[in-house]
């Protein structure tokens, strides 16, 4: 028996956060198929909890939990064996300077300060709420997105005042 | 705050940044600077991230989740474990690995999570009941109880218990009714599993190490 607005409420959900979560999926584990594959036992599994959800305000991180636990759950079932960097994706016309450069410095970060810099840009998360979402300290996230950000200026060679050495700053 | 604070927390989230810090980089020219930098970096990466949605994902997925049958994936996997269970009846049992012991694990690696996140947790009151109806006690010695709950497996109804314990964390599976004549392991995934013969039934153990099921055994047997 569905609960009364259960649908409705679904569909809001669905509409609102589809696209990041689809993209977060294909983020993590570079590949369309497999991220279809994971964005829909996830939705089949929110659809299946929905009635147990208790807190419509942690509907979000909820949603990229279980995105974040079955991309575990399928990296466990099936070797990653390829990805998709650089196929090319139907409608999908990039930049091909620097937007290859970022996909490429993106995919070379490591998989924790990856993880939580997609959380942060995709899900527009706090360092808590991305805590929450993987099981990490807020200390840790922090130190994870620090490095995140520190890896790709370095790798694309992001102008120096980013990075502190164009000026000195002040310390006191 | 000072520049190198500015800049710190500037590197965790530039988008969202508290007064103080906003404040300084509109004082500060050098970090004015850098903070125009970090937003044009971050739209970058925004863009980057931007991939389009394949056309009509969106639709297919909910209408495959709306409309899926109602058994679950937990469900399909009792009923697997409890072919499993009757394989290793069967005849399967000479491997080292046993299949029970090897379900054990997989419950663990693939279902677990879910079961804490979907399962109303039960009561201590429940979970002493069925530590009785096995033949155990579960002294505080073995740890803190995380998790108390019941979940299929091997075709029929487990208490799923996740202990915090000093070699790490546990999980035990009360099988209470369902007596094994002889200890059952398996190891697989960097995991370990034992099944122990208990007077009313058996308790699976599954932990990291060979060492934690055994001090867990000793503690359960000394209880």
């Amino acid at each position: 028996m569905r609960v009364p607005g259960r649908r409705a409420g679904f569909d809001r959900a669905v509409e609102s956060y589809f696209g990041a979560l689809y993209r977060y999926a294909y983020w993590l584990c570079r590949n369309r198929w497999q991220a279809e594959d994971i964005v829909q036992e996830s939705l089949l599994r929110a659809w299946r909890a929905w009635p147990a959800l208790r807190e419509e305000r942690a509907l979000k991180s909820w949603l990229f939990t279980i995105v974040h636990r079955e991309h575990l759950r399928a990296a466990t079932r099936v070797p990653h064996t390829h990805s998709d960097a650089g196929a090319e994706e139907a409608g999908y016309d990039p930049d091909p300077g620097g937007a290859l450069d970022m996909e490429q410095a993106l995919q070379e970060l490591a998989d924790d300060s990856r993880e939580a810099l997609l959380l942060q840009v995709l899900g527009g998360f706090t360092c808590a709420e991305i805590a929450q979402v993987l099981g990490a300290s807020e200390g840790a996230v922090m130190t994870r997105l620090t490095r995140a950000r520190q890896a790709l200026r370095r790798q694309l060679g992001a102008a120096g005042g980013a990075t502190g050495t164009a000026r000195e700053p002040r310390t006191a | 705050m000072n520049c190198l604070e500015f800049r710190r927390a500037a590197m965790v989230d530039p988008r969202r940044l508290d007064t103080e810090a906003l404040g300084h980089a509109e004082g500060c020219p050098a970090c004015g600077v850098f903070l125009a930098e970090a937003l044009e970096f971050e739209a970058q990466i925004r863009n980057s991230l931007d991939i389009p949605v394949p056309h009509g994902l969106q639709e297919r997925v909910v209408r495959n989740a709306v409309d899926a049958p109602r058994i679950s994936r937990r469900q399909a996997l009792a009923a697997g474990l409890a072919l499993v269970a009757a394989a290793g009846g069967a005849g399967l049992l000479w491997r080292r690995d046993d299949p029970l012991a090897l379900a054990g694990i997989d419950f663990v690696v693939f279902e677990e999570a879910q079961a804490i996140l979907d399962a109303k947790p039960a009561d201590a009151a429940s979970l002493q009941r069925a530590a009785y109806q096995t033949g155990i006690v579960l002294p505080a010695q073995l740890g803190e109880i995380r998790y108390v709950g019941t979940c299929p497996f091997a075709g029929g109804t487990a208490h799923h218990v996740v202990l915090k314990t000093t070699f790490g964390k546990a999980t035990l599976l009360l099988l209470p009714g369902r007596p094994f004549g002889t200890r059952l392991i398996a190891s697989a995934r960097g995991l370990h599993a034992a099944i122990t013969p208990a007077s009313g039934g058996s308790v699976a153990i599954i932990a990291d190490s060979s060492r934690s099921i055994s001090r867990i055994e000793t503690v359960l047997k000394s209880g």
